[in-house]
């Protein structure tokens, strides 16, 4: 969108930094400054640079992701980890923990796999904005071809 | 095993669908089997019920609300259900016949078994928003059976009449039996009609009662709201016979007859329904004779008996219940099977226009023998049921519960509309079976198939055998419906001839007589002017009032939603700052003081002062690059501030929200002119400037209030303490969104999930634009020709390296 050199190799070292980052800050969410909401925002702008440093068309030819499908998915990987809770009868989003923390990442439960949906959703809705409107055709005019002159041009 | 039996029809429904399945007169029968179980079945249970006994179920759905699902089977419910499940049979055969060669067919069934089920669970629920959903799923099952042929408008618009006055009525119903509820303490029907008493001596009463009554009279197509019956005729005739003749129109009678034993013996109740009712018989059976088409014929004349039983319902009196059960009864059975018979001369002669048939009896002539009979008990001819039941009317009519003066009013009426009633059974066997050839018919007439003659058949039987000997029996199987309605323990007994001759035998035999010398000037009645002045033409009223809805709703959608961006959000904050400051001016400030400087170091006060600098800042902006630059200025100050206050959540959040805004504005703002061009007066200016004042204050405002407030305790504190033993997290602000507050997070992702749909439709989905870019989001093939590479800006952006790889084939077209 912008054409700059340096923008564009930047923002490609910065793509996996930011990455990273975004999923540091999911991580980390449980127990010190985070978590699903900001580390889908951080993974967006990731993508949302990407955008502008380099097309909307070379972010959807490279990542091959369907942002739209992503964020439904969210949605319903969120939804999906309340309904242990009713399942056993209790109220829905009830939450359950596994008794041992894992290594490296934490105590495991429906709270944390429900955030991951939050970051997923977050992540699916704000970069498909960016999308749609970067592909906006009245703010970013098409190059059509020309209309073949008097092809079938009814006579007046 | 009350369950069961509505679930059994909802769970038929959609085996229906094979109906589109050749051989479909096999797959019909086997369909009508379910309907046959399910009468036997209710059959079966009969006995218990007969010996005075009441059969109940209970499922808990949501305790908490009250809500259950509770069935519960008496004498009254017993009727219908083997209304709807014997009729249903009948029906479900004839269809299989009717529909034939017809493509829709599976469609119908499935519906119609809908139906079926949820009429079944109307009639069988003990608990009024158990019936309530039931009453509602008919008239959905009903908008979708009239709307079948949805090729032709008359179907879609007799449809949409059907389900907006019955759903409306609906609605009135639903805040009608709510009040009954609350009153009572209880949604049973049960205890509900225990507290009968202190019901009538509460002051909801009357606005109860009066709501109720609007949801029968519109589901039971009472005048003024009778008028949705005949149009709902567009429905297939099938349908016709069972939902607007035998049983759903007759849901609201069922409801007052439920309603009758203790919440009746009211003025209201008794002059509500016995004006409503009269009329309603009145007009039905003056406007039947007016009729050409044979199916409004007898909409009309189903409105008019309708009408007979809300009177019956309405008017008290010691006979009142017997007449009403045996009027049920005797309808279901000649009405079922005129419209069935009134379908298959459809079906053969291909019209229904009284004036393009005749001469058919030769034709057809079971179907005429059928139609003769069943039109002998519609008039009221003795030997038949019909007479029997018009014996039983006119009883209740001479000893009705009414006042000197009314009681002769009420009497003449049934016996004028019993006098029309032979009028028009006789229009409608003339006009059809004798007389010369009609002239619209089709060339050759075949008597129908023998599967639609069934139906008809099994019915007339039933009219005409139950007086030759079996109205003791009738009269038990009745008795049970009799005292279900009853508080008096009213008696039913059935006579084809009363022992002595009293003035109903002989205002009865006077009606026929006077009915059959109308017939020698039917043409003269026929063209009567309408009884009815012009004005009160509920069709036309219908369509003004949808017409004026319509016209209401596009010229508020063009105020509130005129596409300029400001004039939305003058609304939005308008109807905000009218919901939220009257709360907040009277009680959000009680005891609160004024905030103090204390404390506040001299670097967090420069940086407050900063952002209504930058809110300054934005406005006088004269480039829109300037504009959002000053205002992520504000943001960011914002972040900033939540940073002093250690709140490091709240700031990251703020901090990617506000640059990410900024990389939509700029997608947005770059093509358009550089500076601000002004489209709005300076008085409009002011004016929009006084609003966001006044927004802004009363939020400010809420902010203030919520802070210092002192008489609550805040959650946090408990947030804060539970947070690490209960959500095992030592982040409060995250535990409180993934886990105590969960629910909110999901609503919230969905939200943004839902506004990205709608942005994604506005821009993606209108006509025209962007249409071309939709299989760009299927990346395979993203340099297709319709989907060519977008260039930023107009600009020749220099090509990504995919972009160079990837064959540019559009270009060269």
């Amino acid at each position: 969108m912008y054409d700059s050199i340096i923008l564009r190799n930047v923002s490609r070292l910065m793509f996996p930094i930011l990455l990273l980052l975004s999923l540091f800050m999911l991580v980390r969410g449980h127990n010190l400054p985070g978590g699903g909401f900001i580390g889908g925002l951080v993974a967006a702008s990731a993508f949302i640079l990407q955008i502008i440093a380099a097309g909307p068309t070379y972010v959807r030819t490279s990542f091959q992701i369907n942002f739209l499908n992503l964020a439904a998915f969210g949605v319903i990987f969120a939804a999906l980890w309340g309904l242990p809770g009713l399942v056993t009868g209790e109220a829905y989003m009830l939450a359950f923990w596994l008794k041992e923390p894992i290594p490296g990442i934490g105590k495991l439960g429906t709270p944390v796999l429900f955030d991951i949906g939050v970051y997923l959703t977050v992540i699916g809705v704000t970069t498909q904005l960016a999308l749609v409107l970067a592909e906006e055709p009245t703010l970013y005019p098409i190059q059509r071809p020309p209309a073949r002159p008097n092809a079938t041009a009814p006579e007046v | 095993m009350l369950v069961l039996i509505v679930l059994t029809a909802l769970i038929m429904a959609p085996l229906g669908l094979f109906a589109r399945y050749e051989p479909r007169p096999v797959i019909g029968w086997v369909l009508a089997l379910a309907p046959l179980a399910l009468f036997v079945v209710i059959s079966a249970l009969a006995p218990e019920v007969l010996a005075g006994g009441r059969l109940e179920q209970v499922i808990p759905w949501v305790p908490r609300m009250g809500l259950e699902l509770r069935f519960a089977l008496d004498g009254l419910s017993m009727l219908f259900a083997l209304l709807v499940s014997g009729i249903g049979t009948l029906v479900v055969l004839y269809t299989a016949y009717y529909l034939a060669g017809d493509p829709g067919m599976g469609r119908f069934y499935l519906t119609l078994f809908i139906f079926m089920g949820a009429m079944l669970g109307l009639v069988l629920a003990d608990n009024v928003l158990t019936m309530f959903m039931f009453w509602e799923l008919t008239s959905v099952s009903s908008y979708l059976l009239v709307g079948y042929k949805h090729d032709y408008p008359s179907a879609r618009r007799g449809a949409q009449m059907g389900l907006l006055i019955t759903v409306g009525g609906g609605l009135a119903l639903l805040v009608g039996l709510v009040l009954l509820g609350n009153v009572a303490g209880s949604y049973t029907i049960s205890e509900i009609l225990a507290a009968g008493e202190q019901i009538k001596a509460s002051p909801f009463y009357t606005p109860a009662m009066l709501l109720i009554f609007l949801g029968c009279f519109t589901k039971s197509a009472q005048f003024p709201f009778h008028f949705w019956l005949p149009n709902a005729m567009q429905a297939p005739t099938p349908a016709s016979a069972y939902l607007h003749s035998a049983t759903m129109v007759k849901a609201g009678i069922y409801l007052l007859a439920r309603l009758h034993p203790t919440l009746s013996d009211t003025p209201l109740w008794l002059y509500t329904l016995t004006g409503v009712g009269m009329t309603t018989m009145l007009i039905g059976a003056v406007v039947a004779n007016r009729r050409d088409d044979i199916k409004g014929l007898l909409a009309y004349s189903t409105i008019s008996k309708l009408g007979t039983m809300v009177l019956l319902a309405g008017m008290g009196g010691p006979e009142a219940p017997a007449a009403l059960v045996a009027t049920i009864l005797a309808h279901a059975l000649y009405k079922g099977a005129l419209f069935m018979l009134a379908g298959a001369v459809d079906h053969e002669a291909d019209t229904r226009s009284l004036a393009q048939l005749g001469g058919l009896r030769r034709a057809m002539p079971w179907t005429a023998a059928l139609s003769i009979l069943s039109s002998l008990s519609m008039a009221g001819v003795p030997i038949l049921f019909g007479f029997v039941a018009k014996e039983e009317q006119l009883y209740a009519a001479v000893d009705n519960g009414l006042p000197p003066g009314l009681d002769i009013v009420v009497l003449v009426a049934v016996v004028t509309s019993a006098v029309f009633g032979v009028l028009y059974s006789w229009r409608l066997v003339s006009g059809v079976f004798f007389g010369p050839r009609g002239s619209g018919m089709k060339e050759h007439v075949h008597e129908a198939p023998a599967g639609m003659l069934i139906g008809p058949a099994l019915l007339t039987t039933f009219s005409v055998v139950l007086p030759l000997g079996l109205l003791p029996a009738t009269a038990t199987l009745l008795q049970p419906a009799v005292n279900a309605i009853s508080n008096e323990g009213a008696k039913i007994s059935l006579y084809l001839f009363p022992s002595e001759i009293g003035l109903p035998l002989i205002l009865s035999m006077t009606a026929l007589l006077i009915g059959a010398v109308l017939t020698r000037f039917e043409p003269q009645i026929v063209a009567a002017p309408s009884p009815l002045p012009p004005w009160l033409n509920g069709d036309r009223i219908y369509d003004a009032a949808v017409d004026g809805v319509l016209r209401g709703a596009t010229a508020f959608t063009r105020t509130l939603q005129n596409g300029r961006l400001r004039s939305y959000m003058t609304w939005s904050v308008l109807s905000l700052v009218a919901v939220v400051a009257p709360p907040l001016l009277f009680f959000g400030f009680n005891g609160l003081a004024l905030p103090t400087l204390d404390g506040v170091e001299p670097f967090e006060f420069v940086s407050m002062l900063l952002i209504p600098i930058g809110v300054i800042a934005t406005l006088q902006a004269r480039t829109r690059l300037g504009a959002i630059i000053a205002a992520s200025f504000v943001g960011l100050m914002v972040a900033y501030i939540f940073v002093i206050y250690s709140a490091p959540d709240l700031a990251l959040t703020q901090l990617l929200v506000e640059i990410l805004t900024t990389v939509f504005l700029v997608l947005l703002f770059a093509v358009m002119p550089a500076s601000f061009e002004p489209l709005t007066a300076p008085a409009e200016r002011s004016r929009d400037g006084l609003i966001a004042v006044i927004g802004g204050l009363v939020f400010a405002g809420i902010a203030f209030a919520a802070s210092s407030s002192t008489e609550l305790s805040p959650i946090s504190q408990a947030f804060r303490a539970e947070s690490q033993s209960q959500g095992f997290g030592d982040n409060v602000v995250n535990v409180i969104l993934v886990d105590f507050r969960g629910f909110d997070t999901m609503g919230e992702i969905v939200v943004l999930f839902i506004a990205l749909m709608g942005i994604y439709a506005m821009l993606r989905l209108r006509p025209g634009a962007g249409l071309a870019r939709d299989d760009a989001e299927t990346p395979a093939q993203p340099a297709s020709p319709e989907a060519p590479a977008p260039q930023g800006n107009g600009q020749p952006g220099r090509p990504t390296p995919k972009e160079q790889e990837a064959p540019v084939a559009g270009k060269g077209r």
